[in-house]
């Protein structure tokens, strides 16, 4: 997988792409934990996301936690059906 | 939705890059079978979901175990079924759940999720050389 990100002022957006699963997750901490580490608001966009599981919405759920620790946020942007379908099943859970 | 009988099995080997080859072939089986299309994408979450955890947990000791996993679709009579065989730990039924809604943390959605979508997820006596038999059930 291969990431890109556009940093605006105060904003980095990370647009993800592919699969996002166990095998792929950290690869997505690697990248997003350390814009959220500097302060940065983060967007997620997904909608390049084709398939996203349980791991996926760990990563989002860890990624909230810590930008609420780092007084800032990550937004999702732009989120594929398939996500926002397993999303939706989540949504208790966030 | 075909109304023919039809059962496929394959094996993985057991470690998170096969997680993908494992949903290549749900989707390819469930091609065949003409199962519409948000059925499909749940019952490969809910596969998914299942075959990660045996990576996770099933094999959380010997991650470089080289061992490998059965995934078995069979549909008959409209009831979809779908086995995973594996040979890792032995995992305990009860100790199996999702965690609780208010909870927030990472972790335990898996589980959830198979639940959610699946009309019954059950562990069964592993027969050898296996030693857990996890099989979940959907009418359809």
């Amino acid at each position: 997988m291969k990431f890109k990100v556009i940093e605006n002022e105060n904003v980095s957006t990370v647009f993800l792409n592919g699969e996002i699963d166990m095998d792929i997750a950290d690869d997505v901490r690697e990248i997003v934990f350390p814009l959220i580490d500097s302060g940065k608001e983060v967007h997620l966009n997904l909608k390049d996301v084709q398939y996203m599981d349980s791991s996926g919405i760990s990563v989002i759920i860890e990624s909230n936690q810590r930008a609420r620790e780092k007084n800032t946020k990550v937004e999702l942007k732009e989120v594929s059906q398939p996500v926002e379908k397993v999303l939706a099943m989540a949504r208790k859970f966030l | 939705m075909t109304d023919l009988n039809h059962i496929e099995k394959k094996a993985f080997l057991v470690k998170s890059s096969s997680l993908k080859d494992v949903r290549t072939f749900c989707r390819e089986v469930f091609e065949k079978l003409n199962i519409e299309q948000n059925l499909k994408d749940e019952l490969v979450l809910a596969i998914a979901e299942a075959a990660q955890n045996i990576v996770k947990h099933a094999y959380k000791d010997k991650p470089d175990a080289n061992e490998i996993m059965v995934v078995e679709i069979s549909l008959v009579n409209k009831e979809m079924k779908i086995a995973f065989y594996d040979m890792g730990t032995p995992v305990d039924p009860k100790k199996v759940k999702h965690r609780e809604i208010d909870n927030v943390k990472p972790g335990g959605l898996g589980t959830f999720f198979m639940q959610e979508i699946m009309d019954a997820v059950e562990f069964k006596d592993g027969k050898k050389p296996w030693i857990n038999h996890l099989v979940l059930t959907k009418q359809l």
